[in-house]
């Protein structure tokens, strides 16, 4: 039975905490507190799962019930230290001041369309059919980035499409060589080719981000997953539930990411056929997935003249259905 | 929760969190014998877990170097990896240009095209091309061709590998004057037997085999590229749920990906072509559908223009769109030797 387990797995820790309460004259330490805190941590959800009533009640009938009772009070309190600090309106905005600047996306039109460019602390989702430009988009917005706003750039890319030749072609300085070795060191490509590494692989970052406290010169402005629908369509359908839940996991993960250390983060998704009338695309990944990013941009490539048009799908400040027509920068054009 | 982030099989996995065990620091700080028998699965499946679970905690440990995550490299050092990286030519130094060298390698390139194009020639003159040695320009490497139609004739191979040896031949002897002519080494059987051929029968067979492909070039190292022709021939017929068969295809794709970063080699894969509605018209379109057009890095459609041949690159991350003619002749894939010899650009 889990709730005796628990309990009983707890004990002994509570033993020796009630040790020290009463050694040290009713003052519980802080770090007692906080290895209990740790060690306590992950069996939260299943305390918060079972009725109170009743195992306060289990617990009356034991030998030892002033005890458990007294486990019981103190887990309660250290489930309420780790509820997040409540934010008002002000404090967001000073937060976004201060923490969540806009970096531009290396296209004019583009930034004008967005009326600046990508939002840290947001995430962005470009959805495109085959061989429109979505990996060109995110390799421009990476240069940009590293160039422009002097941030570091994480690639992710899960089809080998990453170019540093192509990316040494869109940065501007690529003229002054150590200038250009330094904007092109601040980008960092790693490869994932299943959603398990890249859950993995976040977890990593958000540990070192954690603990560099992404906030001096060099710090990660944007993070690329080019593309996330190639990770997630081997999971998704079929019988159960397991691939969409990880769907959305990933995509609160990468939200919770894009927040807590100001980075913009964009995804490249497809399209695949809506069915009924031919012709028509919609994104893939289905419904679940519509809703998790802030910004969604859909991105089509008339090939008769290779005129990009990008428009946006989903925005939380800008009004949907308005487009902009861009062209891919070709290799000896002028840089803006 | 962070039990159901570990890769294991959906009845494991919800035994696991019935059974109670939903963080990992719960599953690591138990013996396999008392998961397997709280769970009710075998101690090897229990002894599999926890070293999932070891493994997953293990690279959450923090570490105190510069470097964002373990593994990535940053752009400047890619710079000058991919300009030293070798590439696969074709014989023909119009399709050669217009792929800035030739078929790269750590790349997957999907060609397709209409029937009696020429997909199957450009795939048993890549499988010979790749062996040229490094003297001469080439890799040096062997070949694996996965035939699932039954298109690949040996004779034909013999002659365009004969072909080769002749061309390279006359390229020493060129180049090294003052030496004897038949500095070669290579025999055309030679280059018959460098070619690992694999004959596939049903989609099964297919997935299969890519799996494997993994161990099995890991024992054959220097397998440079890996021909596949074609990838859509089990998959058109007789496949009823198309939603499996999206899953099965991008999963395979994935592999495809993985093979060609981790061996540093070309993966080829040849496609068919199949009509699609779109914008109120009948067009060409590759199979397989869209899901499936994602899953390539390079996208190379051969076409025919009045009595000649073209090849046009569709998608790649560095190259622009451009188009340019071949023949395929008794000696393999040639330039064409009409009188328009320029590289038509977009």
């Amino acid at each position: 039975m889990a709730p005796l387990k628990h309990l009983e797995k707890e004990n002994p820790i509570i033993d020796a905490c009630f040790q020290d309460f009463c050694a040290s004259h009713g003052i519980l330490t802080s770090c007692v507190l906080h290895l209990l805190f740790l060690y306590l941590s992950n069996y939260f959800e299943d305390f918060l799962l079972h009725d109170l009533y009743e195992l306060t009640a289990f617990s009356q009938r034991q030998t030892n019930a002033d005890r458990l009772k007294e486990g019981i009070t103190l887990i309660l309190s250290l489930i309420e230290r780790q509820c997040r600090p409540l934010v008002n309106g002000l404090k967001l905005l000073e937060d976004l001041h201060r923490n969540k600047h806009t970096l531009s996306t290396g296209d004019k039109e583009t930034d004008s369309l967005l009326q600046g460019g990508f939002r840290e602390g947001q995430l962005t989702e470009l959805v495109g059919p085959s061989s429109s430009g979505k990996t060109q988009f995110c390799m421009q917005a990476a240069a940009s980035v590293a160039e422009n706003h002097l941030g570091r750039v994480l690639y992710l890319d899960t089809g080998n499409s990453f170019s540093a030749r192509r990316i040494a072609q869109f940065i501007c300085s690529s003229s002054d060589a150590t200038l250009g070795q330094k904007v092109m060191s601040r980008i960092l490509c790693h490869t994932v080719y299943d959603i398990y590494t890249l859950f993995d692989t976040l977890q990593d970052l958000e540990i070192t981000l954690r603990l560099q406290m992404n906030v001096n010169e060099s710090r990660l402005r944007l993070l690329v997953v080019d593309s996330i629908s190639s990770l997630i369509t081997p999971i998704l359908g079929g019988s159960g539930s397991q691939g969409r839940a990880l769907m959305v996991a990933i995509g609160y993960l990468l939200k919770k990411l894009a927040h807590e250390h100001s980075i913009a983060i964009l995804v490249t998704n497809h399209t695949v056929g809506a069915g009924g009338e031919g012709g028509k695309t919609k994104p893939a990944l289905g419904e679940t997935w519509k809703s998790i990013p802030h910004v969604r941009l859909s991105l089509s490539r008339d090939h008769k003249n290779s005129n990009c048009t990008i428009s946006i799908l989903k925005h939380t400040s800008l009004p949907s259905g308005q487009a902009a027509k861009t062209l891919t920068r070709k290799e000896n054009q002028q840089c803006p | 929760m962070e039990a159901w982030r570990l890769p294991l099989s959906s009845s494991i996995r919800g035994k696991l969190i019935s059974a109670g065990y939903t963080s990992l620091p719960s599953i690591s700080s138990v013996s396999s014998s008392d998961l397997a028998r709280d769970v009710n699965i075998t101690e090897e499946e229990a002894f599999e877990i926890l070293r999932l679970a070891k493994q997953s905690s293990g690279s959450s440990s923090c570490n105190g170097s510069r470097s964002l995550i373990n593994g990535a490299k940053n752009a400047w050092d890619m710079l000058h990896e991919e300009d030293s990286l070798p590439r696969i030519t074709t014989s023909c130094s119009d399709l050669d240009s217009i792929l800035g060298g030739g078929i790269s390698c750590r790349d997957v390139t999907e060609i397709g095209g209409v029937p009696g194009i020429g997909k199957t020639q450009i795939g048993i003159q890549l499988s010979v091309n790749v062996q040229i040695p490094r003297e001469c320009g080439g890799l040096g490497g062997k070949a694996i061709y996965i035939d699932t139609e039954g298109s690949f004739m040996v004779e034909r191979a013999l002659q365009i590998a004969e072909a080769c040896v002749e061309d390279m031949e006359e390229y020493t002897g060129y180049m090294h004057k003052h030496f004897q002519a038949n500095q070669v080494q290579m025999k055309p059987k030679d280059i018959l037997d460098n070619i690992f051929y694999f004959r596939v029968c049903s989609y099964t067979e297919q997935i299969a085999l890519v799996n494997h492909l993994d161990k099995f070039i890991s024992e054959n190292k220097d397998v440079k590229v890996v021909i596949v022709d074609s990838i859509t021939f089990h998959f058109r017929q007789d496949f009823d749920d198309l939603v499996q068969r999206t899953r099965v295809l991008s999963e395979m794709a994935l592999k495809f990906m993985k093979l060609a970063k981790k061996f540093s080699l070309a993966v080829v894969l040849l496609n068919q072509v199949t009509t699609k509605y779109t914008e109120g018209s009948f067009q060409l379109a590759l199979a397989l559908g869209d899901s499936w057009s994602h899953s390539c890095t390079n996208r190379v459609i051969l076409y025919w223009n009045g009595d000649e041949r073209y090849a046009y690159i569709d998608k790649s991350p560095s190259l622009p769109s451009a188009s340019a003619s071949y023949t395929v002749t008794s000696r393999g894939l040639r330039n064409s030797s009409s009188s328009s010899k320029r590289v038509k650009m977009m």
